[in-house]
């Protein structure tokens, strides 16, 4: 649905957040998908937490949320993914563009959040109207990854959240990530620590533009 | 968690003493309960729990049936009412009785909905309104019920982890019974009530003059599905009492609001207004239900209607969300012209021209009455909504401390799924069919979609206390809560949800320290 509209399917980002999520070695990342509105985030979201294309997607009112646990490099991550509402009225009147969205991420979130750029409705081949070429050459300039994204297909659907998370995981092994440390935006997701800390946001990443 | 729907408990005990008790039935408004029928069938079904009921305890739902309707039937002459009026029955077996009507109610439901069915009900269920224990004087009575309520068919463990589309509601049939036809038990006793109930209505619309705090107290309870359009266009204000003033008024509105097209609706791809207008434009087609609005005529209607409304009112302008209040307007207007019960199925393209015209119009200024009333939740921030899921929170944390601090333990903050009741009017969350007969009392009700409407969210999550508490997950819950298995919902689950809010407001309103800390 809308799925046609070439304005819409332009871009999709989302951007990860993390938290460490028990002390032996298992992990909770937060995502956070953010982007404009009829760009295919609720749809990437289901193609990945359902492996299908949701047919009679609804637009998203505030926040939805979904979560799936996945194997990374022999780690177990719980994605926690937050879903938003593509209406700039949810958010905030000034977001027109990507470079917006991505200063709000990194403002709001933290200025490590890991972000992946996708560029959904890949699909949409004939309706392209950025190039592959022009998305990856901004994904480059603003430290983005990028992927072009189905979530029609599943094409890279999977591998834009699995990306982030290894993403992390290996910031977290090179010590460039330190959940432990305050202000980090990582915390223990172990329910007593929890008390005792105030959550925190953390690393983000995230996603997308269009490919379309 | 859900998996054992027949032990759900409907009712949440409430802990607030009330005073005084019940000592008479002066009428129901339901036929009188056959305790011999209902208990066999409640000894032909093991699952239902044995324990007795205790003395002191009575069903909520039985206070604010004869609260919400029972003062209202006052005085008519309804033949079960004063049947009942007749007898007089002593507390507990008043509450013997309305137990087993619960209980009976749940399991029915259970029959009707094997576990796993998912798909919407195309009929109406039997009315599940338990006899009504009208206290004269409306004292409350210390309320508690063991009942349990409807068991949703899918419950949330059985889904994976993103189950919106299961849950949605709006991907049930949209079968507009209007008020329950019953099949099964006493029916012939209920389409008698309805029928006469749908002959109250004609006496009052008839005129000359519709009196308009009548059709209120006869609305609240649900409106009978022919008389509905009529009837919301009387309590929205839209039409006047004074029948000989409808015809002309209706005209009127209707020139009006074509002069606003006529004027405004080509300034859409203005630069001004374009932003604005693209986003109806991709959100409608991801409306529900799908085959109503996706056919062209109905999209253009909802796009004029909605584009006229966002520049008409640019203090919030168009916020998503807003698009779904169009809908039950809509829907009900156009099934004056379509015979089909089923309006996920029905082809306006039958419609003639003039009366699509209309229908547009009508649905215009409905929606915009409504708006009127809650315009705040879409102006910039939605300060509305911010402070409703704040009096949500509040007004929870008194009747349900329990369940509130479990949320709160768990870090699951209200805003994380009550922005969505409020900014859709719950049209999110329960089945379109449950919307209309929740309107019917919203409009029924001073402030209906701006009060009232919190305590029908705050019976809402209660109803559900049993599986909250039984998530221990900050991510089960979240994900339980924004997708509640009401699927199946039909008008009587929307009556007990609605009894249970007018409880919940005759105890907490007017009673400004239960919002405070």
């Amino acid at each position: 649905m809308g799925w046609g509209d070439a304005e819409g399917m332009l871009w999709t980002r989302g951007l990860l957040w993390e938290r460490v999520w028990n002390a032996v070695g298992n992990f909770l990342f937060k995502f956070l998908v953010i982007g404009s509105a009829g760009t295919g985030k609720s749809c990437l979201l289901h193609q990945f937490i359902e492996n299908k294309f949701k047919q009679d997607s609804n637009h998203t009112i505030g926040v939805e949320f979904g979560s799936r646990v996945v194997n990374v490099g022999g780690k177990t991550v719980k994605l926690q993914i937050w879903d938003t509402a593509g209406q700039e009225r949810f958010r905030r009147e000034t977001y027109n563009s990507l470079a917006a969205w991505l200063t709000d991420a990194r403002t709001l979130a933290s200025p490590n959040i890991v972000v992946i750029l996708c560029g959904n409705k890949k699909d949409l081949d004939l309706e392209r109207e950025v190039t592959f070429l022009e998305a990856s050459r901004f994904a480059q300039e603003n430290e983005l990854m990028f992927l072009e994204t189905s979530a029609l297909t599943g094409e890279n659907v999977e591998e834009a959240f699995l990306k982030c998370a290894r993403t992390i995981l290996n910031k977290i092994d090179s010590g460039e990530l330190d959940p432990e440390r305050m202000g980090s935006g990582i915390q223990y997701g172990d329910a007593s620590l929890r008390q005792l800390r105030q959550p925190r946001s953390a690393q983000a990443v995230a996603p997308q533009p269009c490919g379309c | 968690m859900a998996s054992d729907g027949a032990r759900k408990q409907f009712w949440k005990r409430s802990n607030s003493k009330v005073p005084g008790s019940i000592q008479h039935v002066y009428g129901a408004q339901h036929p009188p309960f056959d305790p011999l029928l209902h208990g066999t069938l409640l000894k032909a079904t093991p699952k239902v729990p044995t324990t007795p009921v205790k003395a002191k305890r009575v069903s909520t739902f039985q206070e604010f049936e004869s609260n919400t309707s029972d003062a209202w039937d006052a005085g008519e002459d309804d033949d079960e009412l004063l049947a009942m009026a007749a007898e007089s029955l002593n507390t507990a077996v008043v509450m013997e009785t309305a137990n087993r009507v619960l209980r009976n109610h749940s399991q029915r439901q259970g029959c009707h909905k094997p576990p796993g069915a998912l798909g919407p009900e195309q009929k109406p269920k039997p009315s599940v309104e338990p006899p009504s224990v009208p206290s004269g004087d409306l004292r409350l009575v210390k309320s508690v019920s063991e009942s349990r309520a409807s068991c949703p068919a899918g419950s949330a463990s059985d889904a994976g982890p993103l189950q919106r589309s299961q849950s949605l509601p709006h991907s049930a049939t949209v079968a507009l019974g209007g008020v329950p036809e019953s099949s099964t038990l006493s029916s012939s006793a209920l389409s008698e009530r309805e029928a006469s109930r749908l002959d109250k209505f004609k006496q009052l619309l008839a005129g000359p003059n519709t009196d308009l705090e009548e059709l209120r107290k006869l609305s609240w309870s649900g409106i009978p599905k022919p008389v509905r359009a009529i009837t919301w266009k009387l309590l929205s204000g839209y039409l006047p009492a004074n029948v000989d003033r409808r015809p002309a008024t209706l005209q009127r509105k209707q020139k009006e609001y074509f002069a606003f097209i006529d004027h405004y609706y080509d300034s859409r791809t203005d630069e001004v207004h374009q932003d604005t207008y693209r986003q109806i434009h991709i959100d409608i087609p991801r409306m529900s239900p799908e085959a109503l609005i996706l056919q062209p005529k109905v999209t253009e209607i909802f796009e004029r209607i909605l584009f006229i409304w966002a520049i008409r009112h640019p203090a919030s302008g168009y916020v998503q969300g807003i698009n779904d209040l169009v809908t039950p307007f809509f829907v009900v207007f156009i099934c004056e012209y379509i015979d089909d019960e089923d309006v996920d199925t029905a082809d306006v393209s039958c419609v003639p021209a003039d009366a699509l015209r209309n229908v547009e119009a009508d649905t215009y200024w409905c929606m915009s009455r409504l708006l009127d009333g809650i315009q705040d939740n879409y102006t910039f921030a939605q300060p509305g909504i911010q402070m409703k899921v704040k009096i949500l929170e509040e007004l929870v944390s008194r009747i349900d401390g329990q369940v509130h601090r479990h949320l709160d333990q768990h870090e699951v903050r209200y805003l994380q799924f009550a922005f969505r009741w409020m900014n859709n009017l719950l049209m999110r969350e329960v089945p379109l069919r449950c919307t209309i007969r929740l309107w019917d009392t919203y409009q029924s009700e001073p402030e209906g979609f701006a009060h009232f409407h919190l305590y029908v969210c705050a019976a809402f999550l209660v109803r559900w206390r049993k599986e909250i508490l039984e998530e221990r997950d900050f991510q089960e819950l979240l994900l339980f809560l924004q997708n509640l298995p009401t699927a199946h919902w039909g008008d009587g689950d929307v009556s007990l949800l609605l009894a249970e809010a007018y409880r919940l407001k005759f105890v907490f309103a007017d009673a400004p320290s239960h919002y405070k800390k």
